[in-house]
């Protein structure tokens, strides 16, 4: 396993830096956030523009082909400068079942045609990344009628498309591509901790489809949901190093420039140790995300990435909670205030800390693995 | 890795595995899976007959260059052989001073007479190395060293006065290496810290060397403390120039805290294992906080295992590899406390059963993981001063 970064994968990772420092300042996020409900129209439109959306599809589908080391570097730095575009719901939680989809005759298409348009695509699944129950389909005539709630969905208020979940008639599970205009369907935005994400509440009353809205359904469906929520948990945790890391970089800065004492506040021993115990968090972290981004790409569908998911997701959500939480305390009383900017990252960390199931969650489900008799994998 | 590459690996690992299977039976059937020095089973001149045993199998100097009797075999090798020899129950190796500190210290600084002297010994599994390099008033804080050593113009030998403490096996070696400080008048500026120093290579067994044992929190004595009042080594035996001895030292420091980490975890692997099985055993598996720490910990190792491997590139930035002593240390010492916790009410008793024995022996060893070799609050300044940046 080689974790160190090619020369393309360097130049992505510094690329992605220089660009997001300039359009994303913490003063273009905060005035993101508080006016425009946390999506920049503007960046995410550069950012379609730079191909950075389908970075990890194939070429046949109008991609670059990458791979998930590549999009977890880009992923780092959106969290980094905590960037004000739906990267996370409408390009990592998506990209396992464009894939999918781009591998077959009818899905290709479909996957061409949304991946390149720049719309906002996320799918309809719970906080912590679970299939909704209750949403269901029945058929009248040769239509579809669509059903259901879907409640927190990330960056639904955004979405110009969903791909929302629902039983088929047949009993088993369906995903649909649903616009975000359709008749029936409903969309009401929820005011978030994290400001600069955006969450809302969905809901279908008798939405009615055509039967080629169903992209995916039955066993293979739930056997990617599996994949898909491991490998989006990968790019979730590269977010949280990116912030784990920011946070670490405010509160070095600000103790050197701080003086108590007459000297500055970094030379004190106790802040020091802080300090180093953060680095310690965020570098090992970060290892542990490169480490199940390099298993995703070469193991193939056949290795189990629940456990490489896993040990990222824990160790990324911890670092990020831990070092948001010590960068304030490292302000001081400066900290607690909404000028700086330690309580953005704070915010983000806990928020994210939550998506995709919890590091007790993660943690329990590898424990089952390593000492229960007999574990199935549940969707 | 390339697929030819990675089936002569294979082919390596299934002989390891093999030559442990035929030799690590027998009269050394009581080393298996003995970590060292205290732990049941592990009888000093046993292991010492084992070393040479390795040494006859050619899994000595498994890294070293050819002419010096070695197979130099690439990293990838040498980590499969630690893991395997752990695998297999291989026991803590009692020639490691000599073989992965002394000897690359020896092919860099050493004499052409002083390497044809002391590796074959070392090779062979019939020379033993002590460290002599700690004192009780310079543990992490090393240039601090006291003991000093100046030639006698008699006989041109040179004469050591001093103390030297946690002397790994000292009682079981036939030579130490000794940092120490010297007036002599070639050297300049012998007042500085880090100047006026020489690293020193000196038999154990004279009239001028008394070896006490240090009874360990183990109950039982690895360490020793190693009292200097005229003893005598060759003139000739100094290792790099007199004076430039801080630097060798820290070049021979640079051996221990390098390549062994991966090795070494295969090691850990198999505490775990130890742990998961008897946690299997004995119920506490079904307690969802110990379910939570056997994940934990397990998973933590494979996240050292991964910043172990982002850690070996060449162009790896300070910052990154700064992270790897604490990490592994404290992960480690957490997992002797797992130990105890998943032993529950029997860890209260002094057990003889092996594996549980060796869970005991873990928790009280995990303690010195993270003292020896920078404490925990050294390898925190240096991040924070060389990783970060932040002032003295």
């Amino acid at each position: 396993m080689d974790l160190s970064l090619n020369e393309e994968q360097k130049m992505i990772a510094e690329s992605a830096a220089v660009f997001l420092q300039e359009k994303s300042t913490t003063a273009q996020v905060r005035k993101v956030s508080e006016t425009e409900g946390g999506l920049d129209r503007a960046l995410w439109q550069e950012v379609v523009d730079m191909g950075w959306c389908s970075v990890a599809l194939p070429e046949a589908a109008g991609g670059m082909g990458l791979g998930w080391r590549e999009l977890v570097l880009l992923q780092e730095q959106m969290g980094y400068h905590l960037a004000c575009v739906p990267f996370f719901d409408a390009v990592i939680a998506v990209t396992p079942l464009w894939k999918a989809l781009s591998q077959t005759e009818q899905g290709l298409p479909v996957v061409e045609r949304l991946a390149a348009s720049g719309q906002i695509c996320v799918l309809g699944m719970t906080v912590r990344g679970e299939l909704p129950a209750g949403a269901t389909v029945k058929v009248e005539g040769d239509q579809l009628l669509l059903n259901g709630q879907w409640s927190q969905v990330g960056s639904g208020s955004h979405a110009d498309v969903f791909l929302l979940p629902a039983t088929l008639p047949c009993g088993s599970l369906g995903l649909l591509e649903v616009s975000a205009k359709a008749q029936g369907l409903s969309v009401q935005a929820l005011t978030t901790v994290d400001a600069t994400r955006s969450s809302a509440n969905v809901s279908a009353v008798n939405v009615s489809l055509t039967g080629a809205a169903v992209l995916m359904h039955g066993d293979a469906l739930k056997k990617l949901w599996v994949q898909t929520r491991n490998l989006a948990a990968i790019g979730l945790a590269a977010e949280q190093v990116g912030v784990a890391d920011r946070a670490l970089n405010l509160a070095v800065d600000y103790t050197k420039e701080r003086q108590q004492f007459g000297k500055a506040v970094s030379s004190f021993q106790g802040v020091k140790h802080r300090a180093a115990q953060i680095l310690v968090k965020v570098e090992t972290a970060r290892s542990a995300v490169y480490a199940a981004a390099f298993i995703a790409d070469t193991a193939g569908d056949a290795t189990d990435l629940t456990y490489f998911a896993a040990q990222a997701r824990t160790d990324a959500a911890e670092a990020a909670l831990f070092s948001t939480r010590e960068s304030i305390q490292l302000h001081g009383g400066v900290g607690f205030t909404w000028e700086f900017d330690p309580h953005l990252f704070f915010r983000r960390a806990q928020a994210a800390s939550q998506r995709l199931g919890t590091v007790e969650q993660w943690r329990e489900q590898v424990a089952a693995r390593l000492l229960d008799e007999s574990v199935t994998e549940a969707a | 890795m390339n697929m030819q590459e990675s089936e002569i690996n294979e082919a390596f690992r299934a002989e390891v595995r093999e030559w442990m299977a035929q030799h690590l039976t027998g009269k050394f059937a009581p080393l298996k899976h003995a970590s060292g020095l205290g732990a049941e089973g592990y009888d000093a001149q046993l292991a010492k007959e084992w070393e040479q045993e390795l040494a006859k199998g050619g899994w000595t100097g498994l890294g070293w260059d050819v002419h010096y009797g070695g197979r130099n075999a690439p990293l990838s090798q040498q980590v499969i052989f630690h893991e395997e020899y752990v695998r297999s129950g291989g026991p803590g190796r009692i020639g490691h001073i000599g073989e992965t500190l002394l000897a690359p210290t020896l092919m860099a600084f050493g004499t052409a007479e002083q390497k044809a002297r002391f590796l074959p010994g070392i090779l062979a599994g019939t020379d033993y190395w002590a460290q002599g390099y700690s004192e009780p008033g310079a543990g992490s804080d090393l240039a601090a060293i006291r003991t000093k050593a100046n030639r006698d113009p008699a006989t041109g030998e040179w004469v050591i006065h001093g103390q030297k403490v946690w002397t790994s096996w000292a009682h079981e070696s036939e030579w130490v290496f000794v940092l120490a400080r010297t007036e002599e008048a070639s050297v300049p500026v012998a007042s500085a810290r880090h100047a006026g120093m020489v690293l020193l290579l000196v038999p154990i067994k004279q009239a001028g060397v008394e070896v006490r044992p240090i009874r360990q929190i183990t109950g039982t004595s690895e360490f020793n403390e190693v009292f200097f009042d005229g003893a005598r080594t060759d003139g000739a035996l100094h290792l790099g120039p007199v004076g430039d001895g801080w630097k060798v030292a820290m070049y021979l420091l640079g051996c221990e805290r390098g390549a062994s980490t991966l090795g070494q975890q295969a090691h850990f692997r198999y505490e775990l294992d130890l742990i998961i099985d008897l946690a299997k055993r004995n119920g506490t598996a079904r307690d969802p906080l110990i379910r939570q720490r056997i994940a934990k910990a397990d998973m933590g190792l494979q996240t050292l295992r991964a910043h172990a491997l982002r850690s070996s590139s060449e162009d790896t930035p300070f910052r990154v590899a700064s992270v790897s002593k604490y990490a592994w240390s404290n992960w480690h010492r957490d997992l002797g406390e797992l130990a105890m916790d998943v032993l529950g009410e029997q860890g209260e008793l002094e057990l003889k059963e092996p594996t549980l024995a060796a869970l005991q022996q873990l928790w009280l060893v995990s303690r010195a993981d993270t003292i020896y070799a920078g404490t925990n609050e050294i390898q925190m300044n240096l991040m924070a001063e060389r990783a970060l940046g932040m002032p003295r």
